[in-house]
């Protein structure tokens, strides 16, 4: 019943790694996959087709704050290369959780290199107090296939992480699926019409036959 | 009832390079395992995942492990597998890594797992498979699994090794 779901694989320009990268996630076990494309702040006129789900990531507190009051997003970032130069505070971070955001950690950076994995595994300890455990999410930021891990090994991860077993279990699986509708009740109107541009039928067979004795003739 | 409960986990060696897991070797695997655990835990974990560590079982074929270890300490050494990124033998390193596909208390249920997996396996083989001869083949071992329902023993080997030869 539990979907897995790594949602976050980086996108390179190469269109058969990326194919590589997705067959082994299927493999895997996981039924949901996101590809990232990362936009440089500065670089805002780069037009990408409206995404379902945005996530930012972040380095300094005043931006957090905005981010989790105000910003249109679905995922905060938490960057995991650097100690993190604040700390986060409860009230904003509670905002957050109010409106559906997820935080989102990245394991793969902590499978390279030692320096690294310190800073994560604090990053995460010092955001599992404040939020205690509440829509987490763990992804991979894979770059190529090897570096993805299976979900059951990813929900263990998670238990480094401070979170509890069935917290972290939902980190891969059900807080994942909480985003991905928050990005789709984004796009529509409080969650509940949405527009979809339906195909236009042939003109010609269709309207020969009035609706009455169509229905006939399938009867 | 005094006796020491142990936890099997259940890998699969999965890396793109198919020569990675012929080069496996039980000594090898669990220097490795030892190593990352240390890497990850430090002392502590290497000594206390150490008591009751052993390679129970080791498919090259296919590159399926079993590895046991005490049922205290499970979880340190479940959550350092993710970190093994390469499988150093004989010079040649390969980039390879662990998926994890169950955890059991005994070899029993682990078996059962292996071989539930062995036959999904072998259906999405026969999807994917282009060659007629191979088709043929993994058909056969596909109805003779599901013939064979007593001796589980044999189909765990046979169903391995008939994968690795049509993958070949």
């Amino acid at each position: 019943m539990a979907a897995f779901a790594d949602l976050d694989l980086r996108a390179s320009s190469d269109l058969k790694a990326l194919r590589g990268m997705v067959e082994t996630a299927a493999h895997l076990g996981y039924s949901v996959v996101a590809i990232n494309h990362v936009v440089d702040f500065k670089e805002k006129k780069q037009e990408i087709e409206k995404p379902v789900v945005v996530s930012e990531l972040f380095t300094t507190l005043p931006i957090v704050q905005v981010a989790c009051t105000h910003l249109d997003v679905d995922l905060v970032c938490v960057t995991v290369t650097e100690k993190l130069p604040f700390y986060f505070k409860r009230p904003p971070v509670n905002v957050a959780i109010d409106r559906g955001l997820g935080f989102e950690l990245v394991y793969s950076p902590a499978i390279k290199d030692s320096t690294i994995r310190r800073y994560t595994i604090s990053n995460a300890l010092n955001l599992m107090q404040i939020c205690k455990g509440k829509n987490i999410i763990i992804s991979s930021a894979a770059e190529r296939p090897l570096e993805i891990r299976g979900p059951y090994d990813v929900a263990n991860l998670g238990l480094l992480f401070g979170l509890s077993e069935s917290d972290a279990k939902a980190a891969v699986s059900i807080n994942c699926r909480a985003a991905l509708l928050h990005g789709e009740t984004r796009r529509t109107a409080f969650g509940i019409i949405s527009t979809v541009k339906k195909p236009r039928p042939s003109e010609g067979d269709d309207d020969s036959l009035p609706a009455c004795k169509k229905a006939k003739c399938e009867g | 009832m005094v006796r020491f409960k142990h936890r099997y986990l259940l890998c699969e060696l999965m890396s793109d390079d198919p020569r990675c897991r012929l080069t496996l070797d039980d000594r090898v695997l669990g220097n490795l395992v030892r190593d990352t655990i240390a890497r990850v835990h430090g002392t502590f974990g290497a000594a206390a995942c150490s008591i009751g560590f052993a390679v129970r079982y080791l498919n090259v074929y296919t590159g399926i492990v079993l590895l046991r270890c005490r049922k205290e300490f499970y979880q340190l050494v479940w959550s350092a597998l993710p970190f093994i990124t390469y499988l150093e033998n004989k010079g040649h390193r390969y980039p390879c890594f662990f998926n994890t596909l169950h955890v059991g208390g005994t070899i029993r249920t682990c078996q059962k797992f292996l071989i539930q997996y062995n036959r999904r396996q072998l259906l999405i083989l026969l999807q994917n498979c282009t060659d007629e001869r191979q088709r043929e083949a993994i058909q056969k071992s596909v109805t003779r699994s599901c013939l064979v329902e007593e001796s589980s023993g044999e189909e765990l080997s046979d169903g391995g090794e008939e994968a690795a030869e049509t993958m070949e």
